[in-house]
């Protein structure tokens, strides 16, 4: 029986022990460069204190990186919630026909960020590419979706909504079948307005999920690296540039290590507060059921 | 509730939109990958190649090491579920089934590690690794996710679910608590497992942040990888192999999404869904 | 075989919440022994001990004549059947029962030979190779006990094993559990809070309340001599009427015993008459409040000056009439004292009878 007492921690070690080496030391780590000035050839770092953000919030161009990161996880989270809300309406059908729009819609979700960032590159080709020619059909000008800095976080943006809305669809429609049938059933016996219907029972009853996919839409979009990566590397002119490329931009190509680090802790600070919101909503959520 | 006929239509033609703009640039992905150089640069663009240009494929396979990346790919996503099916199943049971001190305090480190995204601590991982000589290294891949927070979570609530008698009845079947695991709990939690599975395998087979981050040179990189780099061969972009390459990509994932879409959707919603 | 002690057993959750406090319970070699009570009186806590799928806060249990508090449940000796079977699920049926043996380390061949035994005693052969869940519940009840039987085990524990069945199979069941008790000759604990189940089945009863021991006897022993009140309530339908002292002295004169405080009552001995009673007994004048007809006897529940109370008549049931003149006979009176206890009194312990009420009710 005294071997039994000692089993759950061998259990939990293993997990527990890779935690704490890749990501829980690693978080530690980077506030402590952030406070250091390095250059990952030199030996030594150097301690300037809070030198790595005051340098940070001066410049411009960093300003400029929360801003497009903002504007882009803002307009993702909206427009795939919205749209992803009036789809969801449409789709939350039986029958074969819904179910294979369904698994189409979502089939994105599931593809390798590179394909489709190689594959949008390629239809928001400016001169051969699809969009330009459906736009031709209806009579519209040619745009330069990616190489213009006033058109390119747009871009971007069409295309983290159109790889998240399938996923959006699916998790409100569930939202929408775990809503009680009498609801719906009371509601007709009092002659509820379809609008009215919706506003009342429908948006509520579906608050959970929507506030759900808010939090995970903006920690996806916060983090957005891959599209960027391959098709902007930030441009042109810095309009596209966002938070984790320059986090990687700063480390990886210019190894300044202690200042990438402090632009880091600033994200970490971002995802603090919104894990900590979703938690805490989360669990006020668990107690009310 | 009968729907008129021309709603019914306009219903069906909104479906077939739909699903055209989801599924249609794959469509175009497969089509470009089949045509010539010169066909892809022809506006308004042509939807059927006049010939099947096959070699495109043999092209962007051959336009680097990519038997290579893709055995990579294999032994790092392969490689990273066998070690999440030993890391995560005691632990999920440990979580689910025994009392014992700082359970909650490392439960809530669980729960934490769960909103660490790799975007976050990438640089210090990097450096570390390469402290430790593992940059380059398929374990570099490998190891940072030799475990999983989701997982746990997940196969936790599984086996919570599983009633305690049965525990107790192989208790006094004088069944060790390891055999109870393996035995018991592992064959219950079978759907929960193929669902962990998929969505491990597909994860880590998409990725491109982590291996583009942590490898150096061609000898770990990973398909995602070795496909984002074709772009960079010439000059020009030959768009007609960058597609065949992705094809190459992509054609897995969907016929493991053709063959198993319930668990797959299950998979990535279930934390939506709950 | 073996007997079963436990010796001033206490358990407790948390740090206060005691569910059995100090329990001496001796079960013998061979017995029936069902422990009763109603829900949280710590009976199925008991078994668990016994079990040892439960630690025990201090006392000690003793199997046969070894100390088994650091013995792990799997080597005690001991098979249980749960209330809801806890068949393995992904296992067939086979599998079920053969589980326990491959941990003994039987080898395959004496398995085998041991599975299909026991498949053709419960009647299970044609079913062997199914899982549980393609089962019915009598079967699965059936696969319950092959499991448990095939250990051969000193001591079979049941947990209320027949609560999930409908009334028609827990009767089939019922008699199945006693034959096979007197086949098997091994001692059988059973929990069940089913009084009817417990009198049914069990050769030695134990009622427990509040995780005390509140009486432990032969089931018509319980029933004809409670050792206390919660005793007699909790036995026969429906339970025992209980008057306090003054409503009764009221009727009878001063109770002499002063240890008394509650008077108590079988409703099947209240003997309820239109007409006049010669036997001496506690007479009252009661109206019929309402009646339940079951067949074979009617249940009343009336209304006297003394309080509400119960009777049960085997005669036709009275459809019309609303009066009724009760006689309790005095040698079926039942005495406990203020904490309920029983009082054993050798004489009426009455004063002088109030005779002159008699006549004035009579219809």
């Amino acid at each position: 029986m005294r071997s039994a007492k000692w089993r759950p921690y061998f259990f939990v070690a293993p997990a527990i022990i890779v935690f704490l080496v890749f990501f829980i030391q690693p978080i530690f780590y980077m506030i402590y460069l952030s406070f250091h000035d390095w250059n990952f050839i030199s030996p030594d770092k150097t301690f300037v204190g809070l030198g790595n953000f005051k340098d940070l919030l001066s410049d411009p161009m960093f300003l400029e990186v929360i801003r497009n990161t903002l504007m882009y996880t803002f307009f993702t989270v909206l427009f795939s919630i919205s749209l992803a809300l009036l789809m969801s309406i449409w789709l939350n059908k039986q029958g074969w026909m819904y179910s294979f729009v369904q698994g189409a819609v979502f089939s994105p979700h599931i593809i390798s960020l590179v394909s489709i960032a190689m594959l949008w590159m390629w239809i928001m080709d400016a001169d051969y590419g699809l969009l330009n020619w459906v736009l031709s059909l209806v009579g519209l000008e040619k745009v330069p979706w990616l190489t213009d800095p006033n058109t390119a976080l747009s871009s971007l943006i069409i295309i983290a909504v159109w790889k998240n809305i399938g996923y959006f669809t699916l998790i409100i429609i569930a939202g929408l079948q775990s809503i009680p049938k009498h609801l719906y059933e009371a509601a007709a016996l009092d002659r509820t307005p379809p609008w009215r219907r919706f506003a009342k029972i429908t948006f509520p009853m579906l608050s959970p999920s929507l506030f759900f996919l808010t939090i995970i839409g903006i920690l996806d979009s916060i983090k957005v690296f891959e599209t960027i990566s391959i098709i902007t590397k930030g441009g042109p002119l810095n309009s596209t540039n966002t938070l984790v490329y320059y986090i990687y931009e700063n480390g990886f190509i210019f190894f300044k290590i202690g200042y990438a680090s402090a632009a880091g802790v600033i994200l970490l600070v971002i995802l603090s507060i919104l894990t900590l919101l979703y938690f805490k909503v989360l669990s006020k959520r668990v107690h009310y059921q | 509730m009968k729907t008129s006929l021309p709603l019914k239509i306009l219903n069906v033609i909104g479906l077939i939109i739909m699903v055209a703009i989801f599924a249609m640039p794959f469509i175009w992905m497969i089509s470009t990958s089949l045509k010539t150089l010169g066909e892809t640069m022809v506006f308004p663009p042509k939807w059927i190649p006049d010939e099947l240009i096959w070699e495109n494929f043999i092209s962007a396979w051959n336009s680097g090491p990519f038997l290579q990346y893709f055995m990579n790919s294999v032994l790092v996503s392969v490689g990273i579920l066998i070690f999440q099916f030993i890391t995560v199943i005691p632990a999920a049971y440990a979580f689910a089934r025994y009392e014992f001190r700082f359970k909650n305090v490392l439960f809530s480190l669980v729960m934490v590690t769960m909103m660490i995204p790799a975007q976050l601590i990438f640089l210090p991982v990097f450096l570390n690794l390469s402290d430790w000589g593992l940059l380059d290294t398929l374990w570099g891949l490998i190891l940072p996710f030799a475990t999983s927070a989701f997982g746990i979570f997940m196969l936790r609530q599984t086996f919570k679910q599983v009633p305690e008698e049965l525990l107790e009845a192989a208790r006094l079947d004088n069944s060790t608590d390891f055999k109870i695991m393996m035995k018991i709990m592992v064959p219950m939690a079978k759907p929960t497992l193929i669902t962990l599975g998929l969505f491990n395998f597909i994860t880590h087979w998409n990725d491109y942040f982590w291996p583009l981050v942590m490898t150096t040179t061609e000898s770990a990189r990973t398909l995602p990888v070795g496909i984002a780099q074709l772009r960079q061969v010439d000059g020009g972009v030959a768009w007609n192999i960058l597609m065949a390459g992705n094809v190459i990509l992509v054609i897995p994932i969907l016929i493991i999404f053709f063959f198993a879409q319930r668990h797959i959707i299950r998979a990535f919603t279930y934390t939506g869904v709950k | 075989m073996a007997k079963i002690q436990l010796k001033n057993v206490s358990k407790a959750y948390g740090n206060n919440k005691k569910v059995i406090e100090d329990m001496n319970l001796d079960i013998q070699d061979g017995s029936f022994t069902v422990l009763v009570g109603p829900s949280g009186c710590g009976k199925s806590t008991t078994l668990r001990i016994i079990a040892g799928l439960e630690d025990v806060s201090a006392g000690e249990i003793w199997i046969g004549d070894q100390l088994v508090n650091d013995v792990a449940p799997g080597k005690r000796g001991i098979s249980m059947v749960f209330q809801n079977y806890a068949l393995y699920p992904t296992m067939s049926v086979r599998g079920n029962i053969e589980f326990g043996l491959e941990n003994m380390k039987i080898p395959k061949a004496e398995r085998k030979k041991m599975v299909e035994e026991i498949a053709e005693i419960v009647d299970l052969t044609e079913y062997l190779d199914k899982k549980p869940q393609n089962l019915s519940g009598g079967q699965r009840q059936r696969v319950a006990l092959a499991r448990a039987m095939v250990k051969k085990p000193d001591v079979f524990i049941f947990d209320e094993p027949l609560s999930n069945l409908d009334a028609k199979l827990r009767g089939q069941m019922r008699t199945e559990l006693i034959q096979l008790h007197k086949r098997l000759g091994t001692t059988f604990i059973y929990v069940t809070h089913d009084q009817v189940e417990a009198m049914s089945m069990g050769d030695e009863i134990v009622i427990l309340d509040k995780g005390h021991i509140m009486q432990q006897a032969a089931p018509m022993e319980v029933y004809h001599n409670p050792a206390n009140q919660f005793v007699a309530n909790f036995i026969g339908t429906p339970s025992m009427n209980i008057l306090s002292k003054s409503m009764v002295e009221e009727k009878t004169g001063t109770i002499t015993d002063e240890r008394i405080s509650y008077v108590g009552f079988r409703p099947e001995h209240a003997a309820m008459q239109v007409e006049k009673l010669a036997a001496s007994g506690i007479n009252l004048s009661c109206e019929i409040i309402t009646m339940e007809t079951l067949g074979s006897e009617t249940l009343y529940l009336v209304n006297s000056d003394a309080g509400q109370f119960q009777v049960k008549s085997f005669q036709a049931p009275l459809v019309e009439t609303k009066k009724v003149d009760i006689t309790i006979p005095m040698d079926k009176l039942y005495y406990f004292d203020t904490q309920g206890n029983r009082v054993f009194v050798e004489d009426i312990p009455f004063q002088t009878p109030a005779r002159e009420v008699r006549g004035e009710v009579l219809v």
